[in-house]
């Protein structure tokens, strides 16, 4: 059963520049829009920077009109039915924002807790039990503006569960976290979705969405390109081989003549530290490892890898002919 | 929903106190309109009229940390990202924003304690309240309405971002109109009919009449009757407000 459905979903934003000449700027941030998500799913919306996933979840959670399209969450349409959406569904997201900063992290979640419509017989025991669960017991009383940004991502998802949601919003809760926290998190998102709720959450982590979700959507320009399981995603690059080229100081020309190669698909160019690395792909059996190198003569090189694609690959992939 | 409007006066509350800045503000303000009332009034012969000064100076305070509450919070709310996260929950918005704006009016009651102590210590003002209970009323009444109107300000504040500089615009207009900088019979007589519909004119008045002995408790009961006209005004603002903000995508500042 489809506890989210989006179809044709549009989104507009419109910006006025200019103190005299006044300019309208429209930027659509969604166009047309459509897909489901059934109860007890861990959906994960994968996309860069602005491609319209935190738009897609602020409309989900009633905080954006949609311009055109519908949009019903738990069978409430998100235009019309908003409150009946507000008290089932949880919202967070990452970052240092979206917490009383001066107040406590107990006073915080009193406070949401009381908003939220928690019964005062079950509030505090609903607060003990969120904190024992996101290890920030003990550490209640304190303010949250002495909180590291691990522990106020924890308080941010134990705000997010005081009303016991039927559908959890994550919007990229791991967002600068280290690698300890960032993992911590993940646990606890997947022990959550192990309890039986239904997630939607953004991220442009690959590593993430591959672990945490069953099916994937990667959004791009406003644009759903592709929707499946990770694996189904990864097809989209199943017949390549990825060759990974450790180089200094490679021009675009060198670049230019890559993809001009026989055998290679698709050449990228990443930049790790002070390397930058070559990403190319090429169908399964093409050996076009010695042409590569043949190209590169003279230029400073380092590691070569040949390895089978990721879902990273696959997303690349998919942005970039999007 | 009750318990959300008494948690979120209780926690506005601790918020604001927890700024020693804010807080200092909030004690030394009402101290220097009440000296500068006495110098100007030359209230050194007349104790009810330093006591009036003192309480005006009060009330001038009130709407103006009602004002920094219902502006400069929302603004504070935006930057912090808890602006989107109440109006996510589904306590209706007056229900979050009402107890901000009679928060800061409460903080603002404060400054009556302030003024008080001031005028006795330094100008000899004695402390003699003729109707006790009906200034114990007042002063909450004052306080409710002050914060009610703020609301009606705080429902603007939603839709626009520039909040802060629009709140602190209404300060000196409703000081003056209301009767708490200059007498109003100083002023033209259209100015009246708009003071009537203000809640710091009966605000003052009613602890003005119960501090010096008057009839206190029609102003009082004016206080009660303004509030409840602008919780129905405010509410609906928000209602409509918050509708256009969710199409205009003007919760958040990025």
């Amino acid at each position: 059963m489809a506890v989210i459905e989006v179809e044709g979903l549009t989104r507009r934003y419109r910006s006025r520049t200019g103190t005299f000449r006044r300019r309208t700027a429209v930027v659509e941030a969604l166009r047309g829009v459509s897909f489901e998500v059934e109860r007890g799913e861990l959906f994960g919306l994968l996309g860069p920077n602005g491609a319209g996933k935190t738009t897609m979840i602020k409309v989900l959670t009633t905080l954006l009109l949609p311009t055109s399209g519908t949009a019903r969450v738990l069978g409430f349409d998100v235009r019309r039915q908003a409150r009946q959406i507000r008290g089932r569904v949880g919202y967070v997201f990452g970052g240092d924002r979206g917490l009383y900063d001066r107040l406590s992290a107990y006073d915080n979640l009193r406070y949401f807790a009381d908003l939220y419509k928690v019964p005062p017989r079950t509030r505090r025991s609903r607060i003990d039990q969120l904190l024992e669960m996101v290890e920030l017991k003990g550490r209640e009383r304190e303010r949250v503006e002495t909180y590291s940004r691990g522990m106020r991502q924890r308080l941010h998802i134990a705000r997010g569960l005081l009303h016991d949601p039927e559908i959890l919003f994550l919007d990229e809760p791991t967002i600068g976290l280290d690698p300890v926290g960032a993992r911590e998190l993940r646990d606890t998102i997947a022990n959550l979705h192990g309890a039986g709720k239904t997630i939607l959450l953004t991220t442009h982590y690959m590593y993430e969405a591959d672990a945490l979700c069953q099916r994937i959507a990667v959004i791009a320009n406003g644009n759903f390109v592709a929707t499946g399981t990770p694996s189904d995603l990864k097809q989209v690059v199943g017949d390549h081989t990825i060759v990974e080229i450790e180089t200094f100081g490679i021009a675009d020309e060198t670049v230019e003549r890559l993809r001009r190669l026989p055998g290679v698909r698709a050449v990228g160019v990443e930049t790790r530290e002070h390397a930058q690395v070559l990403l190319v792909q090429s169908a399964v059996g093409a050996d076009v490892v010695r042409a590569l190198l043949n190209e590169l003569a003279g230029a400073d090189t380092g590691k070569v890898i040949t390895r089978e694609p990721t879902l990273e690959d696959a997303y690349v992939e998919l942005v970039r002919s999007a | 929903m009750i318990a959300a409007i008494l948690t979120g006066v209780r926690l506005h509350m601790k918020q604001a106190s927890r700024n020693p800045f804010d807080l200092s503000g909030v004690v030394v303000w009402p101290i220097l309109y009440a000296s500068i009332a006495y110098y100007l009034l030359d209230a050194k012969h007349d104790p009810k009229l330093l006591l009036s000064a003192s309480l005006g100076a009060a009330v001038m305070l009130m709407w103006s940390l009602v004002v920094i509450a219902s502006s400069g919070t929302l603004e504070q709310q935006r930057w912090q990202g808890t602006l989107e996260l109440v109006v996510a929950a589904p306590t209706p918005l007056t229900a979050v924003i009402g107890p901000i704006c009679v928060g800061g009016a409460l903080v603002g009651t404060y400054g009556i304690g302030a003024t008080l102590l001031w005028g006795a210590l330094l100008f000899d003002v004695p402390v003699s309240i003729q109707h006790p209970l009906a200034f114990a009323v007042a002063i909450p009444a004052a306080a409710l309405a002050v914060g009610m109107l703020g609301l009606i300000m705080a429902a603007t504040f939603v839709l626009y971002r520039a909040a802060f500089h629009l709140g602190i615009a209404t300060q000196y207009p409703v000081w003056i109109v209301t009767g708490l900088l200059v007498p109003l019979s100083l002023l033209p007589a259209f100015v009246r009919p708009i003071s009537w519909l203000l809640a710091p004119t009966w605000g003052f008045r009613g602890m003005q009449e119960a501090a010096i002995g008057g009839t206190p408790w029609p102003d009082i009961g004016m206080c009660f009757v303004l509030s409840v006209v602008y919780l129905a005004i405010g509410g609906t603002c928000l209602v409509a407000f918050e509708y256009v903000a969710r199409a205009r995508g003007s919760l958040r500042l990025t």
